[in-house]
């Protein structure tokens, strides 16, 4: 994962006495413990005095092998598996996956499950965007913001664990629909999944929680002087750029790519059904990133304020055969996940077992742009731009 | 459907499918026009192209001139093999062809169009062009290609390993590595699948290896 | 007896009973107010409901902790570094009035001393930066270096207007000078940073900020890119030091610009006897209250970056600070 000149600079950085400085410039290791890179992330910086001239991603740090699991895992395993990649928004992996078996498989998804689908995403979506805007300020130096938002998350994971069980890893989807029931074997009795008591209750009061926290942030980062001048004009990236790397979901929309899978893309649940704006900025810079993904926040709790009120009872999953053999094929399902646009291409021989899984992750695509747009920055400005990417680690190892 | 060159019965079949499929997305005729692909596939919402390798960077920038298709979502390799360490073998082994399949899909950011581009590599000679003079993106993508199936992208800028280390040995996602994890303990069979969640009556555990129950 | 030892003697006596309790304050306050800012808590375990023991616990964690010098450092500058950003900041207590005749050592030059000698620290840093044998603390060392000088400048232009409308650099007696200074013969006695030096004040406190290193100007530390730049490799009692100097240095800087703007130990309605008694409390109250606005806006705001820093101090604050002593020059000829 590395090559000669960053093995050089592993030694530079060990180095005890030759601290001098040379005047072509330091080579800084930048992780890949450090408070600011999001996971184990090291990057080879080349620096002059403040500036960057080159910088070097070296991931692989927490390369699981996923790809190569899925070739000996079931298609419940995998699904298992699968809330691993992004793991900020844990139920959002899942959907790509089981979509893209089901329709191999060619099942149709009753309504009510489609509209929990669509429910957990967009609270997945809150909770993943609401991380973002706690840790991004921090990393600009304003500790405060980080604690509200925490605190506004902490009502949406309440929901989502009280749905399926889990905050972080939900696996709650199954080929034809959500889990159905849980237990129900010779010993235990059988207790139906469905959405428990309260829950609209508690989503209703849940986003307006997040309306009024947004409201604070807005006055309290999106106003600031100091925030603005630390990140307006600080990375930007031309959409052209955005689309050959790759760039999706709202890294793409603050450069102008008016593009939302939602909205846009192959139907994969009930958005048509639903009113929301997709957001887009035009100057593709570090704030323009944070405005989207802030506004986005918004939209989602419309999303969900539009959803509850939508479903209607029905049955949680389709019928589906005990033993899963998918038919041959090969299919591929994107979906808008928080971080971007996530696919699966699944290659299946008939089996109960996949024979070739693809996983499209959308922070790896989102972090090849670093060495191009940190190229001739300022190291305080690599900090704000790397933050203002939101990538996580797993979604770039998988 | 095809893994391999299409023989007298298959083509048949698969013009009465092109047929079909001509009179409801034009799209991905029209594209496998343009590129030349010799064989293009399109069902469960995902078209397919083969070209041939001589053309891969031609037909990718074609693709992405003139189709529309300017958008880099992924490139990866897909590993045919008849004889595999882990996981089951093909559905036709006897059919199979051994071979690395390079595949890049390219889609569009004002329609929802896109197509995967698969083209041919042999197993004795791994090189194919790389793409990385039309697409940036690409660079981190054929990396992980290359170290995963060991297959050497020609004009590649940084041909250095991404996710492994410097010093590992052999080609993971091919199906001739070993699952380490498999070679302590051998592949279960039916044991690893879900039990039923019906009462009554004993788990499957009891039901032995190749046993592959009831199908509805 | 001999003039040398009563001065250490009474700067001891300084220094344990005035900065060594009142550091120890102000940590708590920075522990709870930031906590409650952030709606937290804060800390609840150490020394009851309150835990006001708190700072006294991480105190003790910190002595007892492994004394940890990295192998490439220049072992002698990096023992010595933190001593000298304590003697910069421990010096500035000698001339603080505390109240009409409790200073340490009343200087005629006070303020010029008291600027002069609160620089040191700036080579502490320096050395701690550059002998720590880690990239990151160079960094944040040379950060440190440009910030510090470069905030040296407003600091003074902005005390330079109070001694020119003082008339003296003496600390009592610009003091003294708000206690006899009068607004438009009405009688009522008020401090300086409501008869004409608000700009100065305001510089003043934003030069300070940054002489503290504090958010919105901790590029030297910067938490979240360099892991505490500077201080990176200090651990145990070493830190401690580090620690408590920057606290002991807010409350320097906090006591001057309450005596330079505030008015100092001198309250309106108070006799000299009574000010005896009271003027260190009622400096310690100043000093408390800008204390609480330095905590609340390091708090509420982020970082500056380096180039944002330097071209505000040198593109905006060395240039107001100028044109305030040129405004207040000439009130003073010709009021």
């Amino acid at each position: 994962m590395t090559d000669v000149d960053a093995r050089a600079a592993m030694h530079l950085s060990d180095a005890s006495v030759s601290v001098e400085l040379e005047t072509q410039g330091m080579t800084l290791n930048i992780g890949p413990q450090h408070p600011s890179t999001h996971g184990v992330l090291r990057l080879v910086a080349k620096v002059e005095g403040e500036r960057v001239t080159s910088v070097q991603p070296v991931i692989g740090y927490m390369h699981r092998g996923y790809e190569k699991l899925s070739e000996v895992r079931t298609y419940a395993q995998i699904t298992a598996l699968v809330n691993r990649i992004d793991w900020v928004s844990g139920f959002a992996n899942e959907i790509p996956w089981i979509r893209a078996v089901e329709k191999l498989m060619e099942i149709e998804v009753p309504e009510r499950a489609q509209w929990i689908r669509l429910i957990l995403s967009e609270m997945t979506r809150i909770s993943s965007h609401l991380l973002f805007m706690s840790s991004y300020p921090l990393e600009l130096g304003a500790a405060t913001p980080l604690m509200y938002a925490l605190r506004e998350r902490e009502y949406v994971m309440d929901l989502i664990e009280s749905v399926t069980g889990g905050r972080f890893h939900p696996n709650f989807n199954r080929v034809g629909g959500v889990k159905p029931v849980a237990g129900g074997g010779s010993t235990q009795k059988k207790v139906s999944q469905d959405l428990p008591a309260g829950f609209f209750q508690g989503t209703r009061e849940a986003m307006d929680r997040v309306d009024s926290v947004m409201d604070e942030l807005d006055e309290l980062v999106t106003g600031n002087e100091m925030i603005r001048a630390r990140t307006i004009g600080v990375g930007v990236i031309p959409p052209e750029k955005a689309i050959e790397f790759g760039l999706s979901g709202p890294n793409a929309r603050a450069s102008g790519v008016d593009f939302d899978l939602r909205r846009d893309g192959e139907p994969y649940l009930p958005y048509d059904q639903v009113d929301f704006d997709v957001i887009t900025e035009q100057t593709g810079d570090s704030f323009a990133r944070y405005l989207v993904r802030k506004e986005e926040i918004r939209q989602a709790v419309r999303i969900v304020r539009q959803a509850i009120d939508t479903i209607k009872p029905g049955p949680l999953q389709a019928k589906v055969p005990r033993v899963l053999k998918v038919p041959k094929g090969q299919a591929y399902v994107r979906t808008e996940n928080p971080k971007g646009e996530m696919g699966f291409y699944l290659i299946s021989e008939g089996g109960r077992i996949p024979y070739r899984v693809k996983i499209r992750s959308a922070s790896f695509c989102n972090l090849s742009i670093l060495p191009w747009v940190l190229e001739g920055a300022l190291v305080p400005d690599l900090v704000a731009i790397m933050g203002s990417l939101d990538f996580v680690l797993g979604d770039v190892d998988r | 459907m095809t893994d391999s060159p299409p023989d007298g019965d298959a083509v048949d079949d698969a013009a009465d499918a092109v047929e079909a499929e001509l009179e409801e997305s034009g799209f991905a005729a029209e594209l496998a026009a343009l590129v030349a692909a010799p064989l293009w596939v399109d069902e469960f919402d995902t078209i397919r192209l083969y070209v041939a390798r001589e053309n891969w960077v031609d037909a990718l920038r074609l693709a992405r001139d003139e189709a529309g298709l300017t958008f880099f979502a992924w490139l990866s390799a897909v590993d045919w093999s008849t004889e595999v360490a882990v996981g089951e073998e093909v559905a036709e082994p006897d059919e199979l062809i051994d071979r690395y399949e390079v595949v890049c899909r390219l889609s569009s950011v004002t329609s929802p169009r896109g197509a995967h581009f698969f083209t041919e590599v042999p197993k004795d000679d791994p090189v194919i062009d790389s793409v990385v003079s039309l697409f940036g993106g690409a660079e981190w993508h054929e990396r992980e290609a290359a170290e995963m199936f060991g297959i050497t992208f020609v004009g590649h800028p940084y041909p250095l390993k991404l996710y492994l280390p410097d010093s590992f040995q052999g080609f993971p996602l091919r199906k001739s590595y070993p699952l380490l994890s498999r070679e302590v303990k051998p592949w279960p069979g039916t044991v690893d699948v879900e039990s039923m969640p019906e009462a009554g009556g004993p788990s499957t555990a009891n039901v032995e290896a190749g046993d592959t129950g009831g199908d509805e | 007896m001999n003039f040398w030892l009563e001065l250490v003697i009474k700067t001891v006596l300084v220094l344990f009973l005035v900065v060594l309790p009142v550091a120890l304050v102000v940590i708590f306050g920075e522990l709870k107010i930031s906590a409650h800012i952030q709606s937290r808590i804060g800390p609840y375990f150490a020394g009851g409901r309150f835990g006001w023991a708190q700072p006294l616990a991480d105190g003790a964690k910190f002595i007892q902790k492994e004394d940890l010098i990295p192998a490439g450092a220049d072992s002698s500058v990096f023992r010595f570094a933190p001593y000298v950003v304590l003697m910069g900041t421990f010096a500035t207590f000698v001339v603080i009035p505390f109240g009409p005749d409790l200073a340490a050592e009343k200087l005629d030059v006070g303020i010029f001393f008291l600027l002069a000698v609160s620089s040191l620290s700036t080579l502490g840093v320096l050395m701690a930066g550059w002998s720590s044998a880690n990239k990151y603390s160079l960094i944040g060392g040379l950060r440190a270096a440009a910030q510090l000088i470069a905030y040296e400048l407003p600091l003074v232009l902005a005390a330079v207007a109070v001694v020119i409308q003082a008339g003296t650099l003496s600390l009592s007696g610009i003091v003294e000078a708000q206690a006899n200074m009068e607004i438009f013969g009405l009688g009522i006695h008020l401090p300086y940073v409501l008869t004409g030096q608000i700009l100065s004040f305001i510089i003043f406190t934003i030069a300070a900020l940054a002489e503290l290193s504090r958010i919105p100007f901790d590029m030297p530390i910067a938490e979240s890119e360099l892991t505490m730049g500077y201080l990176t490799e200090y651990s145990g009692l070493r830190f401690t030091m580090f620690f408590l100097g920057e606290y002991a240095a807010m409350i320097s800087l906090a006591a001057v610009a309450s005596t330079l703007f505030l008015g100092g130990y001198y309250l309106p309605g108070l006799d000299t006897d009574a000010l005896k008694v009271a003027g260190p409390f009622i400096l310690l109250g100043k000093t408390l209250i800008l204390c609480f606005v330095f905590i609340w806006m390091r708090w509420s705001w982020p970082r500056l970056r380096e180039d944002q820093l330097q071209s505000l101090a040198w593109k905006w604050l060395i240039p107001l600070a100028l044109a305030n002593i040129v405004v207040i020059s000439i009130f003073k000829v010709v009021l």
